[in-house]
């Protein structure tokens, strides 16, 4: 009898058009939590550097959301949310987000020097023009790197949700797990990891275009 | 013009920044507010483009109440320099000169083109518009900051030690710079300093302030080195008063001496019984070599095979006194070689002269 090889390269093709809904699944389920989470974190933030004392109990209450294991949380949502469905992984996802990019925004605004904030006002920026013009553009560098930070271990979260019926590409995982056959885990390991990188390399891309004054601060 | 009047600042807790101060800023001069720290003299500044508001007095801007104007309106009328430059990192050089044509509206181009002729005026390569602040030294960025509060071609300049983050030879070339644009701008300068000796050399007139927010002295530094009102400024004024204060004193009543020099190419018999002891010899273009001691004179030959002792120069009708004091100390023979400007001796200040010419600022000094 043959050895079963590692992999099936023809189990990978037979099931492709399956494999790339899983992927796309990932995509949306990883990154759209991400997206929202830095709409919110924005405001937060800001309200966080405007009002200090508010940012501490902000931190304090994603940070303790954060601590509760990912798989806790969406058992607890499904009564809520459904079973297998995206809302259930993409809630919790958010809330990851949200803690590594509040404190992002508010330690990009902070690191603002305070010459370049006086210089502004002295200048006759209005408090509104003077956060859109010079404070937020200033923070970009430090937020980015939050972003890529919550970017990857969004991706790397989605697959858990594979144990409430909605995982991405997790789903390979259980698959092979269950039968022993290892090529659909391989394929999903690395799809996985493909997937982080490429998010990860757009988000440097972007830092480079975006904040082409902040390559030689070594911040990216 | 701007008035200080009966301008007072306090805080909630109880701490008095400002008090009482009284002082007229006269258009078209650099008026310096120099003190130590805690002194409220930054806090003054910032009174005036209402970075910070005065609890009682009223600042006048020509006339008009500072606080009837909302602040960004005011602030964008009066160009500002701050401490290490406060650029905007995210802005290329250019950008950031044309940061309040931006706010005032003007069209970009417009705006870029005057940045452009700034950028120039104060010294700097326009090759540089494109660059980011990171990519200038302290010293350039000092120079695009003094641009950009220069960009709206406001009429009133505050500067906030300005110049205090860099090394002393970038600082001393950035105070001629200043002191060069404002002979061609004629700004009303506010620039505030906690060294005395910039504000004694930028000043037209210098306020000294004393912790607590007091006005001690406002004088032109002249004065102020020769007449402090009190033990305060006087410590604060520091050491050799006396001999800075020769600074302001031009050397035009020097009486300089044409007969004691001689060419390199004469021959040392021609020299034999010269009643002088010391002869400042020059090269075919009667530029200064150095000192002769006729006592010392070789059997023959001429004086350019002879070694000669080192020589101080000044430059007449622009050095001050003090820098004929500094020629004569210089040189073996006693004597200060005035030359002009294009390096040409035009005769010699002996100690004796300089005497008298001491003699003439002591006497003003009791006056």
């Amino acid at each position: 009898m043959r050895e079963e090889p590692l992999i099936r390269w023809d189990w990978i093709g037979r099931n492709w058009p399956g494999i790339q809904a899983l992927l796309e699944d990932h995509v949306v389920m990883a990154l759209v939590p991400v997206v929202v989470g830095l709409l919110i974190a924005l405001p937060l933030g800001l309200a966080g550097v405007r009002w200090r004392r508010l940012y501490q109990p902000t931190v304090g209450a994603v940070n303790v959301i954060y601590s509760l294991p990912s798989l806790a949380v969406f058992i607890v949502l499904i009564p809520v949310t459904g079973l297998a469905t995206r809302t259930t992984v993409m809630v919790p996802l958010t809330f990851y987000a949200m803690a590594v990019l509040i404190p992002a925004v508010v330690d990009g605004l902070t690191s603002v020097p305070d010459h370049v904030r006086q210089s502004a006002v002295a200048m006759g920026f209005t408090p509104l023009r003077r956060l859109l013009r010079v404070e937020l553009p200033i923070a970009v560098p430090v937020v980015l790197a939050g972003l890529r930070v919550a970017a990857v271990s969004s991706i790397s979260l989605v697959s858990v949700g594979a144990l409430v019926g909605r995982g991405g590409l997790g789903y390979l995982f259980i698959d092979g797990w269950q039968r022993q056959f290892y090529t659909p885990i391989i394929v999903g390991i690395v799809l996985v990891v493909i997937l982080a990188g490429i998010v990860d390399a757009l988000l440097v891309l972007a830092q480079r275009l975006l904040t082409p004054w902040a390559r030689a601060r070594g911040t990216s | 013009m701007i008035t200080f009047d009966g301008v007072t600042k306090r805080y909630p807790d109880g701490t008095v920044a400002v008090d009482n101060l009284r002082l007229e800023v006269p258009t078209g001069e650099i008026t310096v507010l120099v003190g130590p720290s805690g002194c409220g003299k930054t806090t003054s500044l910032r009174m005036i483009n209402r970075m910070i508001d005065a609890t009682e007095g009223r600042i006048l801007l020509d006339g008009v109440d500072v606080k009837t104007i909302d602040p960004p309106t005011l602030r964008r009328g009066i160009g500002y320099v701050i401490q290490q430059a406060g650029l905007f990192p995210h802005r290329k050089i250019v950008d950031n000169v044309a940061t309040v044509p931006y706010l005032l509206g003007w069209d970009r181009r417009k705006a870029r083109g005057r940045a452009m002729e700034l950028l120039e005026r104060v010294g700097l390569d326009p090759g540089m518009a494109g660059r980011y602040p990171f990519q200038l030294s302290g010293g350039q960025q000092q120079r695009v900051g003094v641009a950009r509060a220069l960009a709206a071609d406001p009429p009133v300049l505050l500067m906030d030690e300005p110049f205090s983050a860099v090394d002393p030879v970038v600082r001393a070339s950035l105070q001629e710079e200043l002191l060069r644009l404002q002979a061609e701008l004629n700004k009303t300068i506010v620039f505030v300093t906690h060294d005395i000796d910039e504000a004694v050399k930028l000043g037209d007139r210098v306020a000294v302030l004393r912790v607590g927010g007091h006005l001690a002295q406002l004088a032109d530094p002249p004065t102020l080195l020769a007449r402090p009102a009190d033990d305060f400024v006087a410590e604060f004024l520091g050491r050799d008063r006396g001999i800075r204060r020769l600074s302001f004193v031009s050397d035009e009543g020097l009486r300089l001496r044409a007969d004691l020099t001689v060419p390199v190419s004469t021959d040392v018999s021609a020299l034999r019984g010269t009643a002088e002891p010391w002869l400042a010899v020059v090269d075919a273009d009667d530029r200064p070599l150095g000192w002769v001691a006729v006592g010392d004179l070789p059997e023959s030959g001429t004086l350019a095979g002879i070694r000669l002792a080192p020589y101080g120069s000044f430059v007449s009708g622009r050095d001050s006194l003090r820098g004929a004091l500094d020629a004569t100390l210089l040189s073996p023979s006693g004597g200060a070689i005035a030359v002009d400007d294009s390096g040409r001796v035009r005769g010699v200040a002996t100690r004796e002269a300089l005497d008298e010419a001491l003699d003439r600022v002591a006497g003003g000094a009791r006056a």
